[in-house]
């Protein structure tokens, strides 16, 4: 039985009308002023959307700002993958959106398991974030008049999407990259590439600075700073093949969950239906097709599910367009966990295609006739080509292949309203937090969330934390500084000196073939309790077994990925433990046992509407769960449905 | 697709680190499958010296669906290998045949110094960007989205400039080792972008004072750099750079 | 080679500090300003390449015809030294930026490939072949000058043509060593010009895509026109009478 706590976990969201909290809250915080800022500094760990973002914008406050990443610079982060657009109420179209409609579609994408308060100040903040960008010099598409463009996309009947081409997310981290090159051109930040967060240095309970390890010499520093801002992305390389880059990891939100921050709904995990399927055991990670594809393709499978003729032999009446079938009003345009499920029933039910039966068609072939190849060439030429260079099918002609894949990871560190996770000055922005997408994220927010949390609220919220704390200056040769240092590097030394037999990506693999079997798009207890008993099994045998060449100090790039498959396979116990708890089927989370006669998610919002965050007890440890509840008194829960 | 398999022999260079000095060495890879990337041969070439106790390959590498910029890698000469408007991560061995002997390299020019093996210094590209490669706007103060039209056309160019993922193949390709279509990218798509212009005087002098600060060499319009690009990078945004060049220059108040 | 670089651009150094012009002198030294200098120079040269090669077509209608050219332009007496010193100075710059803006990529590039392959399509479209010869062409052009000069203007090897030019050019162009050596420099001149034009066209920010291939032919074109036409006087030499 899971040990829970007795006290209730506190969002310290404010009292009032949920549109009108912010306003008020941004009122009611304290100002620091801006002589005083200078004196504070802040460490930010990641350069994201919302780590950069977040570091230029307190920069351009006035804060001495300290920003790490462990790409060999800032403009790498992984946001830069983003493909299809972020979400804006702008109501450009004349729609009928609004901020209220953003509110609502994301609080009922995300099935009912977000707090309400954070999601409507996303909405409002929605409209900033495309105006800043713009100001920016970031190129979003436009009419030929000039005014800017939108698109629709998967879970919303509004065109609410703004988008540069196939690269959203390198444009806008690019805007938020050179914000931040500005600012260190100023020298208001100070920036550490190829730096990998190790531990979280706390004093009297306060986090107050990091122990880093250079990645180039090897050599592990110690930075002090008066607030530690986490922008460190998302687990999904948990299961290995995700659709992350290879450098993402949980480590730093790991060491800061072993440092008492309380990590929330670990097992929300976004599997994204339109990926290149895998192609052989060889393969290192998975490739997206944007969502947005789905505006224009039609997914189906063969009627017959021993259908080997070619795709585009298979006449018309014997193709099932099974999302049209199922949900006639959304249609393709189904959110992303419907659209990944019922992909795999199809498979599962032996309709898949490809040699390994395990992919759907999406198939351009009625857009191409309707609209003309041009068109669609302009539209998504890029992804076109992409999937042409991988795959060596040219999709204007054959329908793509794609399966669903591990894409965005809802859960994350626990953080109230402020941002602030339950240790005081360590705050968590973007992916790398729990608070907005509930146990589902609808497409083209995720570069919202970032890009609010980082550009809009840290810059208040921090503000508020460091005029109502007194701070003493600690230098970096501080007992505690010195104390994580030695902590990190006995855990180096640690790994250097198993020298088994095992590369390190192999146990990376194992680790990930568990996770997507037993913790993936479908779990069940059974499962999840093999789970916990293999992971840890393996966790044994890595301590035992794995082999790390080379020194500790020196660019070990063996090394780098040692110390992050060590923590996920700490981490991959929680999340099975999260999902064996959460006895309900809501958005990401799916559990066989809670489902619908037609296959369909149930929740079960009587004993499940609340926030797990879990309090680290150690390593094998079974963790303490603390609860907060969640209410909707503004968009009352119903059962999701777009049939 | 057919599922045949290589047998390479890679010329890698190794060098431990930036102080020491390099050599090729010879691997030989057998099995290789066809529809492996570039980078997944790599990884298995790595997993193989593990396991034979030699210290893999170091390269640089991160998102590998070929935008972040991370890989590099000069491939038989060529900068992300011999495709056209690829990078390293998104190159599949179907491209080689079997017994072919491939030739690794690192980017080579004085301002991409060399960490280990692969793996060079980029950061020069981060401080040209400081010197100007951006839009002076405080979060906050920025009027509406739609406040100033951009025509579809002129955003068109911007984006097109934009596009440039910063890898640093234009420099590696370059018989000089110019930055000048990395630089030109950045000042065009601001330039032709009604937000960029208040700054577009200082800007595109700064950051070619930078560029030449940090040891890139001239451009010699060979257009290596454009055939090198994965992100299909024009030539023209370089016309642009002189045409911003010679305009700040005389109109220039500093 | 570092002092010697330092100590060639110490001019530029010293002029850069004059107020007013400082500035300009500045930006002339960077590697966009070299480049846009030597694309001035270039074209002015190209300009010159023209109006030599009108004279000398006065080759094609006679001794008198061309002897009075010729003593027209000597006529010319300061004039002509002038044009003919500015001439010598825009060559002078033009050959210092080719190495100085060698210099610049030697140091950018310390340690070369092992092996290197271009990625472009097309050895003898101007961007790809021609522009990798721009140092060798240009080297070989600078030798051809001097000897022009040696030649023409001292007649160093003594040919026997009493006063006249025509008769002078004509003998030169006859002795079978000169013949290859000029037909080999004016290949170099076609080489060079049809990168060059074109080149120095980009280079001064002059690019635009509705116009840039018909631009890139004209200067191709223009470049075979200028060697062509000087290889012209290399066939008259032989096969025409002498007038």
């Amino acid at each position: 039985m899971v040990r829970v706590a007795s006290e209730i976990l506190n969002g310290r969201v404010p009292e009032g009308p949920v549109d009108q909290i912010w306003d008020k809250h941004r009122f009611n915080m304290k100002l620091v002023n801006p002589a005083n800022k200078r004196k504070f500094s802040v460490i930010v760990v990641g350069t994201g959307l919302a780590g950069g973002a977040a570091a230029a914008s307190m920069a351009e406050l006035g804060y001495h700002v300290k920003s790490f990443c462990y790409q060999d610079s800032p403009r790498r982060a992984h946001s830069i993958a983003a493909q299809g657009g972020i979400n804006a109420a702008k109501n450009y179209p004349n729609d009928g959106d609004s901020i209220w409609r953003l509110f609502y579609d994301t609080v009922k994408g995300g099935d009912y398991r977000a707090r309400e308060a954070n999601v409507y100040r996303l909405a409002q903040i929605s409209n900033n974030i495309i105006d800043q960008c713009v100001s920016q010099g970031v190129p979003f598409a436009r009419e030929y008049g000039g005014t800017l463009a939108n698109r629709s996309f998967g879970g919303a009947q509004v065109s609410r999407t703004f988008y540069c081409r196939g690269q959203t997310g390198q444009q806008l981290l690019l805007g938020a990259y050179q914000a931040l090159m500005r600012q260190v051109g100023l020298g208001k930040v100070e920036m550490f590439a190829r730096r990998e967060m190790l531990d979280l240095i706390t004093i009297d309970g306060v986090a107050r600075g990091i122990v880093v390890r250079n990645l180039s010499t090897g050599k592990l520093e110690a930075h002090t700073a008066d607030a530690v801002v986490l922008c460190t992305g998302g687990y999904g390389n948990v299961y290995y093949l995700s659709t992350n880059a290879k450098g993402c990891n949980v480590t730093a939100a790991w060491r800061c969950h072993k440092k008492g921050a309380y990590f929330a709904n670990p097992c929300y995990t976004q599997i994204h239906p339109t990926c290149i399927p895998v192609s052989g055991d060889y393969q290192s990670k998975l490739t997206l097709m944007s969502e947005s594809l789905r505006n224009d393709g039609r997914v189906w499978v063969p009627k017959n599910a021993d259908d080997s003729r070619r795709p585009s032999d298979i006449p018309e009446e014997d193709r099932d367009y099974y999302l049209e079938r199922r949900y006639p009003s959304f249609g393709n345009l189904v959110p992303r966990d419907v659209a990944s499920r019922a992909a795999k029933e199809r498979c599962d039910a032996g309709f898949g295609v490809n040699d390994s039966g395990l992919a759907v068609y999406l198939d351009f072939r009625d857009a191409i006739n309707r609209d003309g190849e041009d068109t669609i060439r302009k539209k998504y030429g890029n992804l076109f080509h992409m999937y042409h260079k991988i795959t060596a099918e040219d999709p204007y002609q054959v329908p793509m292949k794609i399966f669903p894949a591990v894409h965005y990871t809802m859960g994350g560190l626990w953080v109230d309203y402020q941002l602030m996770s339950n240790v005081p000055g360590l705050f968590v922005c973007g992916e790398a937090n729990f608070s907005d997408h509930g146990a589902n994220r609808l497409g083209a927010s995720a570069l919202m969330q970032g890009l609010s949390d980082g550009y809009f609220v840290i810059p208040y919220t921090i503000g508020d934390h460091l005029a109502r704390t007194k701070f003493e200056h600690i230098p970096e040769d501080h007992p505690e500084c010195l104390a994580a240092i030695q902590n990190a590097q006995s855990r180096i030394d640690q790994l250097m000196s198993v020298q088994g037999r095992r590369t390190v990506d192999s146990f990376h693999r194992e680790l990930g073939l568990i996770m997507w079997d037993h913790c993936g798009m479908a779990r069940n207890k059974t499962g999840l309790e093999t789970a916990i008993s293999q992971i840890r099994d393996l966790r044994e045998e890595f301590w035992k077994d794995v082999r790390v060449l080379g020194e500790g100090e020196s660019l070990n790039q063996s090394l780098e990925k040692a110390g992050r498959v060590a923590d996920f396979l700490e981490f991959g116990e929680i999340m099975c433990v999260d999902a064996l708890n959460r006895e309900e089927s809501c958005g990401g989370h799916f559990r066989e046992e809670h489902q619908t006669e037609d296959g369909e998610a149930k929740r079960n919002d009587e004993d499940y509407s609340y926030v797990a965050a879990w309090e680290f007890d150690g390593v094998g440890e079974e963790p303490t769960l603390h609860k907060e509840p969640l209410t909707f008194p503004n968009v009352p829960p119903t059962t999701r449905s777009y049939k | 697709m057919s599922d045949e398999t290589l047998n390479l022999t890679l010329r890698v260079w190794r060098q431990d680190n930036s102080d020491s000095e390099g050599e090729f060495r010879d691997y030989k890879l057998s099995g290789v499958s066809t529809h492996m990337s570039f980078l997944e041969m790599l990884d298995v070439l790595n997993e193989q010296l593990i396991e034979a106790g030699e210290m893999p390959v170091a390269f640089d590498h991160d998102c590998r669906e070929g935008i972040c910029g991370m890989c590099s890698l000069m491939i038989n000469g060529q900068a992300h290998g011999p495709d056209n408007a690829t990078t390293t991560c998104q190159l599949h061995m179907r491209r080689f045949q079997d017994g072919d002997t491939i030739v690794i390299e690192p980017w080579r020019a004085a301002a991409f110094p060399v960490l280990r093996d692969l793996v060079v210094d980029r950061s020069a590209f981060d401080r040209i960007i400081q010197s100007g490669g951006y839009v002076s706007t405080n979060t906050g103060n920025a009027p509406d989205g739609n406040a100033i039209p951009i025509p579809g056309k002129v955003q068109e160019v911007a984006m097109d400039a934009a596009a440039c993922i910063g890898c640093g193949a234009c420099v590696a390709a370059c018989k000089n080792a110019s930055a000048m279509l990395f630089v030109s990218a950045k000042v065009s798509q601001l330039a032709v972008l009604p937000q960029g212009h208040a700054e577009r005087t200082g800007r595109v002098l700064n950051m070619v004072a930078q560029m030449d600060e940090e040891g890139f060499g001239h451009c010699t319009n060979t257009s290596e750099c454009e055939a090198a690009c994965p992100a299909e990078i024009s030539v023209s945004n370089i016309a642009r750079l002189n045409r911003e060049y010679v305009r700040a220059t005389l109109v220039n108040r500093d | 080679m570092d002092i010697v670089y330092k100590t060639l651009g110490l001019p530029a150094e010293l002029l850069s500090k004059v107020p007013g012009i400082g500035p300009i002198v500045k930006a002339c030294c960077t590697s966009v300003g070299q480049k846009i200098l030597m694309a001035i120079t270039g074209l002015s040269l190209v300009g010159f390449l023209v109006v030599h090669l009108g004279g000398n077509f006065n080759l094609f209608a006679g001794e008198a015809a061309f002897n009075g050219y010729a003593e027209k332009l000597h006529s010319l007496g300061p004039l002509l030294a002038i044009a003919e010193t500015k001439l010598f100075a825009i060559f002078a710059l033009h050959l210092g930026l080719a190495l100085s803006t060698r210099a610049m990529s030697a140091r950018a590039r310390k340690s070369g490939y092992e092996k290197t392959e271009s990625k472009q399509s097309g050895f003898l479209i101007p961007n790809g072949g021609a522009a990798n010869m721009m140092f060798i062409t240009g080297l070989i052009l600078g030798g051809y000058v001097v000897l022009h000069v040696l030649d023409m203007k001292i007649n160093i090897w003594k040919f026997d043509a009493g006063e006249s030019k025509y008769a002078l050019v004509r003998m030169v162009l006859r002795d079978p060593l000169h013949w290859g050596v000029y037909l080999v420099a004016l290949i170099a001149l076609g080489i060079h010009l049809s990168h060059g034009i074109s080149s120095a066209f980009q280079t001064l920010g002059i690019s635009h895509p509705r116009w840039n291939k018909i631009l890139r032919f004209l200067s191709v074109a223009l470049a075979w026109l200028i060697a062509g036409g000087f290889m012209s006087l290399l066939v008259w030499a032989y096969a025409f009478e002498a007038r």
